[in-house]
């Protein structure tokens, strides 16, 4: 057992740092876009939109279905083999594709458990004074359904943030990409792999320590 | 990254893994190694822009399937099954097969006769399975497949050995800390190569490909670059390796 190269782990620190902004671009891109379809799809679950609600079903059993990795070669390479206009998605566009499905597929179905915890007597109120079943989701129901789903997506968040890992395997060298090229050409492994853990964990931390902020802000009509 | 495909005629993007040393490999951030240093040349030679695009392995077949990039620089073994589907250029590498074990090992495993009844690991994807495959006694190894780190689970024990070709082998034992030996000689002599896409555009860029590197064969610089990489010259076929 030899001990750790210090000096090429402090080497690798910036290099490695210089791919965290690539890596936060395709989570938060894709995390946005996954808020937005995950409570388009759970709002439809939650109506139960007759056609549109078996596609929504078919839509979630697929992409939970099935493993991320599996999808984002699905539509990197295979689906370029039918349309040929697919060649000119590049691998980061891809991946936040693949990342957004994938993770509005699981967060659909946690904010539908939100909306349904959402105390029934909250829905009657909004109904007795008149409010469409549109406005009743949007001004009274999805609000505090956030609070509750918050948590949950929170946590699909930080597995997205590990996620793009895998965007190495189209073409994008992610942080992670990155890591596994230096430590091929060093043979250092311990090493990087630890030095990239270390980020990712910090970036993790520094997530956590936002979700409690946020989880304050949204229980704030709650305090005592 | 980026897969521009509008000026596909002057550019020539190539596929790479960035993560075999010496032939393609990074050291803090910069892409380097022999393959890198060839398709330089053959740029130079051919005026082509060269792009490099790096993804692991196991993509970059798909990614030269799928028009994404132009051809692969990654020591691509010629196959009947992948000239079958691929066009080649001229081999520029010419090399061996070589079983790799875990140093103090190379008495019980000399060669590819001892792997019965052990446990070898090949990279997925790469063609030394299908030569393991075609071992008299095949059907007593087990073959492992790696995306990556062959060489350090082998050096940790977790497999007997592995296989890899002779020239990497050799570098990887002389330049990495870990405790790699190289069991006998090469077994089976392997031709590397460029693989482009059999249609119009694709068989195009191999000829015009194809004549750079018959040029850069013909003035030394294919030669000069081995020389610099590997202290030898691996684009001519030696007499060590055994057909």
């Amino acid at each position: 057992m030899q001990g750790l190269d210090l000096a090429y782990m402090l080497g690798l620190v910036p290099v490695l740092l210089s791919y965290v902004p690539l890596t936060l671009f395709m989570a938060v891109v894709a995390m946005a876009l996954a808020l937005v379809l995950a409570s388009l799809l759970a709002v439809e679950r939650v109506l139960r939109i007759p056609v549109l609600d078996q596609l929504v079903v078919l839509f979630i059993s697929f992409f939970r279905g099935t493993p991320l990795l599996v999808q984002l070669f699905l539509f990197y390479y295979g689906l370029p083999q039918v349309l040929s206009v697919l060649t000119q998605i590049d691998g980061v566009t891809a991946a936040i594709m693949g990342l957004t499905l994938h993770f509005a597929a699981y967060m659909a179905e946690s904010i539908r458990a939100a909306i349904l915890g959402v105390d029934r007597s909250q829905w009657e109120a909004a109904q007795s004074i008149g409010m469409t079943r549109g406005q009743m989701m949007r001004r009274i129901v999805l609000p505090q359904a956030a609070r509750i789903a918050a948590p949950t997506l929170v946590n699909y968040f930080i597995d997205m943030i590990k996620g793009t890992s895998l965007a190495f395997t189209l073409g994008v060298t992610e942080m992670m990409g990155a890591t596994q090229k230096e430590a091929a050409g060093s043979f250092l492994y311990f090493e990087a792999f630890l030095v990239v853990a270390v980020i990712y964990w910090i970036l993790v931390e520094a997530l956590s320590l936002a979700q409690r902020l946020l989880e304050t802000h949204l229980n704030k009509a709650y305090a005592r | 990254m980026s897969a521009s495909s509008a000026l596909a005629s002057d550019t020539l993007r190539v596929g790479m893994s960035g993560g075999y040393f010496p032939f393609t490999f990074v050291r803090q951030d910069v892409l380097q190694g022999f393959e890198v240093d060839v398709m330089n040349a053959v740029a130079e030679e051919t005026g082509l822009e060269v792009e490099f695009v790096t993804m692991s392995f196991s993509g970059l077949i798909g990614a030269l399937d799928a028009g994404r990039i132009d051809t692969i620089a990654n020591q691509i073994t010629i196959t009947p099954e992948r000239s079958a589907k691929f066009a080649f250029t001229q081999a520029y590498v010419i090399d061996g097969a070589q079983v790799v074990v875990k140093r103090g090992n190379e008495d019980s495993i000399a060669g590819p006769a001892d792997l019965a009844g052990k446990t070898v690991a090949v990279n997925l994807g790469s063609n030394f399975e299908a030569l393991l495959r075609n071992l008299p006694e095949a059907d007593k190894i087990e073959i492992k497949t790696y995306e990556a780190n062959i060489a350090q689970d082998t050096a940790l024990g977790r497999v007997d050995a592995f296989v890899m070709d002779r020239v990497s082998s050799a570098q990887l034992i002389q330049e990495s800390p870990l405790p790699l030996a190289l069991a006998g000689a090469p077994f089976s002599e392997i031709r590397n190569a460029l693989p482009f896409r059999q249609d119009e555009a694709g068989l195009a860029l191999r000829d015009r490909v194809d004549a750079a590197l018959t040029r850069l064969r013909d003035s030394g610089r294919l030669a000069e670059i081995s020389q610099t990489w590997f202290g030898t010259d691996i684009t001519v076929a030696t007499a060590a390796v055994e057909k």
